[in-house]
């Protein structure tokens, strides 16, 4: 029953989450592509706002209301081999693991290969996770966080960094208007 | 209703992230209102899943259970099991099934048609078949998802989540995931 409950909430979220993917145009692959090429800054300036707003949120949820957080454990060498394996997989995908979903949403046909290939993935780590968790995913510092790091309230880093990341898509925008990006397919193609 | 001519798809053809008829129908939105929306939906994801948002570790709930059909011993492996039961679990399913769904209903409610395959492939990587360019995406799905788990989240669970909670761990994983998109980019023809 719960369960159930969390499933209904989950295609909810879902819902709102791919509507504003496709409305921000950042699952399309030559939005991913031309942000890689540093040829359109769409993507980024999409990530760095969602995670303004989150460090907002959550400065007032956690600061005020003691919402629990749930920073992931630091292993220093999975988090960086995995993550630079992540980027070549979304420049080659032209998406990361959720918006893939919605370039299957919109029509594109070869993403449906990228999800296959996506969950081979997954099932092929899942197989080799009990022999890379003794070298790579056991012992590490734990669930650091910068605000600890630096002694801190988390609220005050929190809030401390959505200003400079505020500040720098100010002068990102100041820079390249969001609509210069769009092309008039809007694709990230700018011809 | 408007003096404004419209194309097919609804949208006026000089300026039309500003007089297509209604925010729903509009081709696109500023990455800022798109990337706004997306950080609001850490509140349920807090308050009413206690979890971040994320998408990657839904590929091993699905990948397990079909690798389960194939090996019956895949759920002895605790990663799968792990990931195969319980609420949070199928949240994210549930999420990621609905990005899919919510990026469907945005891109009919603007009209913006999609091709098989974005034309930023070709003019990218030179490759012209759809079976090329279907086995590039799923080399891209596979590396993808390999990453993601090693790294321990993608995009939405390391960079919207974990920067927005201050982890060391995803900030080392964003910061190589742009290293290693940049670097395969690199290697693309420009955009």
């Amino acid at each position: 029953m719960e369960t159930y409950r969390f499933v209904v909430l989950g295609l909810l979220m879902g819902v709102a989450f791919g509507f504003a993917l496709e409305k921000g145009r950042v699952f399309e692959p030559g939005v991913i592509v031309g942000q890689m090429q540093f040829r359109t800054f769409t993507m980024l300036k999409m990530f760095l706002t969602a995670t303004a707003t989150g460090l907002i949120l959550l400065a007032v949820m956690n600061g005020v209301y003691g919402v629990a957080l749930h920073p992931k454990a630091t292993y220093v060498i999975a988090n960086a081999v995995g993550g630079a394996l992540l980027g070549i997989g979304i420049t080659l995908a032209g998406a990361c693991p959720g918006t893939l979903l919605a370039q299957i949403g919109v029509g594109y046909k070869d993403a449906w290969f990228a999800l296959a290939g996506a969950l081979a993935g997954a099932v092929a780590f899942g197989y080799a996770e009990p022999a890379l968790k003794p070298l790579l995913l056991s012992g590490g510092p734990g669930k650091l966080r910068l605000d600890t790091l630096v002694g801190l309230p988390f609220w005050a880093v929190a809030l401390i960094l959505a200003a400079a990341l505020i500040a720098g898509l100010v002068a990102l925008e100041r820079m390249r208007p969001w609509q210069d990006d769009l092309g008039p397919d809007y694709d990230g193609l700018r011809d | 209703m408007s003096e404004t001519s419209y194309d097919e798809n609804g949208l006026s053809p000089h300026c039309p992230w500003r007089k297509s008829r209604s925010l729903l129908r509009r081709a696109a939105w500023s990455p800022y209102a798109a990337g706004g929306l997306i950080g609001l939906l850490q509140i349920p994801a807090f308050l009413l899943v206690n979890t971040a948002l994320g998408a990657s570790s839904s590929f091993v709930t699905v990948g397990g259970h079909i690798a389960a059909l194939f090996d019956a011993g895949a759920m002895q492996i605790g990663y799968f099991a792990g990931h195969a039961a319980g609420a949070k679990n199928w949240w994210q399913v549930a999420l990621v099934a609905g990005i899919a769904l919510g990026a469907f209903l945005s891109s009919r409610l603007s009209g913006t048609k999609r091709a098989a395959v974005a034309p930023v492939w070709k003019r990218a990587t030179g490759v012209e078949s759809f079976a090329g360019r279907a086995a590039m995406a799923f080399a891209g799905g596979f590396i993808l998802l390999i990453g993601a788990r090693l790294a321990g989240g993608c995009t939405s669970g390391h960079g919207i989540s974990g920067i927005a909670q201050l982890a060391v761990s995803s900030m080392i994983a964003v910061a190589f995931m742009f290293a290693g998109g940049i670097a395969t980019a690199m290697l693309f023809r420009k955009v």
